[in-house]
């Protein structure tokens, strides 16, 4: 007899568990920054021998520590072995594409629950060292030839932005303060302390107009995320998040080539993830969005439906004094990558983790008081060169 | 063209594009379907996904669209810091990122520049990969 395919129904990928190691100057290699992640998310659980099928690790550079390989050795050390592993690869995008990974997996029948983690030892080899590792993300022939580091890339952005709009470098300054503020309460956050606007605008250049405090820090880390299907998350007694959607899109890899203030990836990746979980930009109550650079929380901001054109660097701002057409989404309650921290590959994880505590009631003071919808938004490469964008939201919502 | 004639001296690949460009002629594709530039010439339009890309000479003038200073540079180019890097928008369309010979102070938006070739220098050919060693280095000249 045939199947009606009508009742056959996708499983619905739900996070069930999450971990982190602590971020920023560490003295663990990346393996071990992993256990630790690991240790926190499977807690209450079983083994992940007796829970996880398949692993898929975000892991931006083979630089830092002379190391591929990162599926096969973070599922041994899981205690895991015959399962699919891999690594996950597109720069600081690496994390939430491992994430995606493991939804499909879910949602597609082919497994019950998947490791999503992502790592980062990026202070084995210095400043210089993450400069010329995460240069590799740009266009060689090009770009890279030409002396271009990340935040010359992204000061390029914020150049041409504080050009098209009425954005200041203070405004991009107060983005800043709101972000340390917010991981002044995050007990997780590399940089968990308060800075003022005149500490921001005082700060060293980097990249002219973008000033040391715009800049995410350089750290390690790794972050670990349970993908499971809702029936298994019950039999475990997780606390659930579902995820409702998933979208990703690439874009040229040279940034001379895009619409450097219209930031398409970010834009399509965001509509993709709405589209499949049946709501719109408004219906978001907060987005972990991909501030590596603090222009990036305007641009995306704008890209993602949350902001008329020309006004998404007023994030900073009490949604009562944003202009007419923003919403009222709370961004990077976290502290974003500026002040929560950076550990490339597992950036996108960090950001599934923060709207995890935040729907399940676990944020605790730094919670936005009834927050039932989040959007994740991960880049990697510059700016759009690779997108993903999630939207989350608590078991009770519809 | 067709892509089965694809060599190392069709400039719709590096190598072809750099020969051209040691020889100051700066060359772009052209997608016959969409009309958009780009720059180096490659098999397919980004904009329309189309194949049918000619290869044409591109002016060396255009404006600065956007500019900022280098001061934390890669190890390969610490000596030079601080240094000028913009997007240039070309006068037949490409945009193309480089170097300009200027200070970041005495550049602005719309300023008129020229694409100037130079050979690498020794530190640069440090830094190159084997295959890279002999192609010229692009920097912008304030005209």
């Amino acid at each position: 007899m045939a199947v009606d395919t009508a009742y056959v129904r996708m499983p619905e990928p739900i996070i069930a568990s999450v971990g982190a190691s602590p971020l920023g100057r560490t003295d663990l290699p990346g393996r071990d920054l992993f256990s630790v992640a690991l240790a926190e998310a499977f807690d209450e659980l079983p083994d992940p021998a007796d829970v996880v099928e398949a692993v898929y690790v975000g892991s931006q550079s083979e630089s830092y520590e002379h190391q591929i390989m990162y599926g096969t050795l973070l599922a041994e050390w899981a205690g895991l072995r015959h399962v699919p592993a891999e690594r996950v690869e597109g720069c600081a995008a690496a994390g939430a594409l491992a994430l995606r990974h493991a939804v499909k997996d879910v949602r597609n029948g082919e497994h019950e629950a998947v490791l999503a983690c992502g790592v980062e030892k990026m202070t084995s080899a210095g400043t210089s060292g993450a400069t010329d590792a995460l240069s590799a993300a740009f266009d060689r022939a090009i770009e890279q030839r030409s002396g271009v580091t990340a935040p010359s890339q992204y000061a390029l952005l914020a150049q041409r932005y504080l050009h098209e709009t009425d954005a200041t470098e203070r405004d991009l300054a107060e983005i800043a303060v709101k972000n340390h503020a917010n991981a002044a309460r995050n007990p997780r956050a590399q940089f968990p302390k308060e800075v003022d606007v005149e500490t921001v605008l005082e700060s060293n250049p980097v990249a002219s107009p973008l000033k040391l405090y715009d800049c995410a820090p350089v750290g390690d880390g790794a972050a670990a995320v349970l993908v499971t299907t809702a029936e298994l998350a019950a039999d475990l007694d997780c606390p659930q998040v579902r995820v409702a959607g998933s979208g990703a899109s690439a874009n040229n890899i040279a940034v001379a080539e895009r619409d450097m203030t219209d930031i398409a990836g970010a834009r399509i990746a965001a509509e993709t993830a709405y589209e499949e979980a049946g709501i719109d930009a408004a219906d978001v109550d907060i987005a972990e969005v991909h501030d590596a650079f603090t222009v990036c929380e305007a641009l995306l901001a704008e890209a993602v439906g949350f902001a008329p054109t020309g006004t998404g660097y007023q994030s900073y701002l009490d949604p009562a004094d944003r202009a007419d057409g923003w919403t009222d989404v709370q961004l990077s309650p976290s502290g974003g990558l500026k002040a929560r921290g950076h550990p490339i590959g597992a950036t996108g994880l960090l950001q599934a983790l923060e709207a995890y505590e935040q729907l399940t009631g676990a944020a605790g003071d730094r919670a936005v008081e009834g927050a039932e919808t989040a959007l994740l938004l991960n880049e990697g490469g510059v700016a759009d060169a690779v997108t993903v964008g999630h939207v989350l939201t608590t078991a009770e919502a519809q | 063209m067709s892509d089965d004639t694809l060599d190392s001296s069709d400039p719709r690949t590096l190598p072809g594009f750099f020969d051209a460009l040691a020889d100051e002629e700066l060359l772009g594709g052209v997608c016959t379907d969409c009309g958009q530039v780009l720059l180096p010439p490659r098999p397919a339009c980004y904009a329309c996904g189309s194949r049918a890309v000619d290869v044409e000479p591109q002016s060396r003038e255009g404006e600065i669209f956007s500019y900022t200073e280098v001061h934390a540079a890669p190890p390969a180019f610490a000596a030079d810091a601080p240094y000028t890097v913009a997007v240039v928008e070309l006068a037949d369309g490409g945009r193309l990122l480089g170097r300009v010979n200027a200070d970041y102070a005495d550049v602005a938006i719309g300023d008129p520049v020229e694409l100037t070739v130079r050979e690498p220098t020794a530190a640069e050919r440090d830094a190159a990969l084997d295959y890279e060693a002999d192609w010229p280095i692009h920097v912008f000249e304030p005209r």
